[in-house]
């Protein structure tokens, strides 16, 4: 009787194999594979850089700003990256199609770039991060976070400082 | 004569593949034998299949981040292996060292020492990756017969 309902299932239903390659693969929501990076939300904590087991995140000066990179072949997907990192800036996406030859064996690399700026308060050359927004009371307004950005930490700490004292 | 070299080009060329652990945590073998042992992935498909030997193989699955202890005896054996062969690193083990980068009782990449075609990032990869994978080595082994 078992065996004649597996058959039966078997005719009704078709084979188990998944059809990749030669067919779309089902991927779960929450698969944790190749690692983008947004270099306007990044605050440039560089914690990801921390917690990172496989030194696979550097984070490095360049001329015009923060470079950050992330090399999926030292990568082991562990998602602590994104688990730690504040403000979502770096995310694993299910993109697993990372399979390559060796001649590209060292562009498996996102790159990202802070860029500096020129505070819109002083003048001096910063870094363009994101400000933390956490635990500012009461929250900023649009206009009032892009004012923050547009300054250098000292002209922020100031900027904060002056609103704390508002009343 | 003319009905052994047709059929030399119109057989579809089978490739063996062999697998070496070059002292991997298993996580990688662990899915090399769920794409060959699993119905539902199935690597055979594709025309290939596991050997025990490496004298019959073609395409050459390596994992693990190649250990000193072990490392003169994959290259012993990976030598053994008939031209033309393939190599596949499996793992970010072999292609960087991955979580075991930089210690002193590994000697990856492993292409310091022998030269690896195809790459297989993921800690493990999962096995649609290393169908993937095989799927590009079979067809660099296939230009180099
Ligand atoms: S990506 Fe996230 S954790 Fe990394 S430096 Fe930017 S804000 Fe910090
Ligand atoms: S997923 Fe893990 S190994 Fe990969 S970059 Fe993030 S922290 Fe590093
Ligand atoms: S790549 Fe990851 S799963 Fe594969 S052998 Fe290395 S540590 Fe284990």
């Amino acid at each position: 009787m078992n065996v004649l309902s597996l058959l039966g299932r078997n005719l009704t239903q078709g084979p188990y194999t998944e059809p990749f390659p030669f067919g779309p693969a089902p991927t779960a929501k929450r698969f944790r594979g190749r690692v983008t990076f947004d270099a306007a939300t990044c605050e440039g904590c560089k914690i990801c850089e921390r917690v990172c087991p496989a030194g696979a995140i550097r984070f490095s000066k360049a001329k015009d700003g923060l470079a950050f990179a992330v090399w999926h072949n030292s990568c082991v997907f562990c998602g602590n990256c994104e688990f730690h990192c504040p403000t979502g800036s770096v995310h694993q996406t299910t993109d697993w199609h990372l399979a390559h030859e060796q001649a590209r064996k060292y562009a498996m690399v996102e790159f990202g770039l802070i860029p500096n700026q020129t505070c819109s308060e002083c003048g001096a050359t910063a870094l363009a991060t994101a400000p933390s927004l956490r635990g500012i009371a009461p929250p900023l307004s649009a206009e009032e976070a892009v004012t923050l950005k547009s300054l250098c930490p000292k002209c922020r700490a100031r900027f904060l400082k002056a609103r704390r004292a508002k009343p | 004569m003319l009905l052994a070299r047709n059929l030399k080009r119109i057989a579809a060329r089978s490739p063996w593949l062999y697998r070496i652990n070059s002292g991997s945590c298993n996580g990688c073998d662990v899915e090399l034998a769920t794409t060959a042992c699993i119905p539902r992935y199935d690597v055979e498909r594709l025309g290939c299949q596991y050997c025990g030997s490496p004298r019959h193989a073609d395409i050459v699955l390596i994992t693990g981040p190649l250990n000193r202890h072990v490392k003169d005896a994959v290259l012993r054996l990976w030598e053994e292996i008939p031209e033309p062969k393939v190599t596949v690193a499996v793992g970010v083990c072999p292609i960087s060292g991955g979580i075991f980068r930089e210690s002193y009782a590994v000697c990856a990449p492993v292409d310091q020492y022998l030269p690896v075609d195809v790459n297989v990032p993921g800690c493990p990869p999962r096995p649609q990756a290393i169908i993937e994978g095989v799927a590009k080595a079979i067809e660099i082994w296939r230009a180099r017969l």
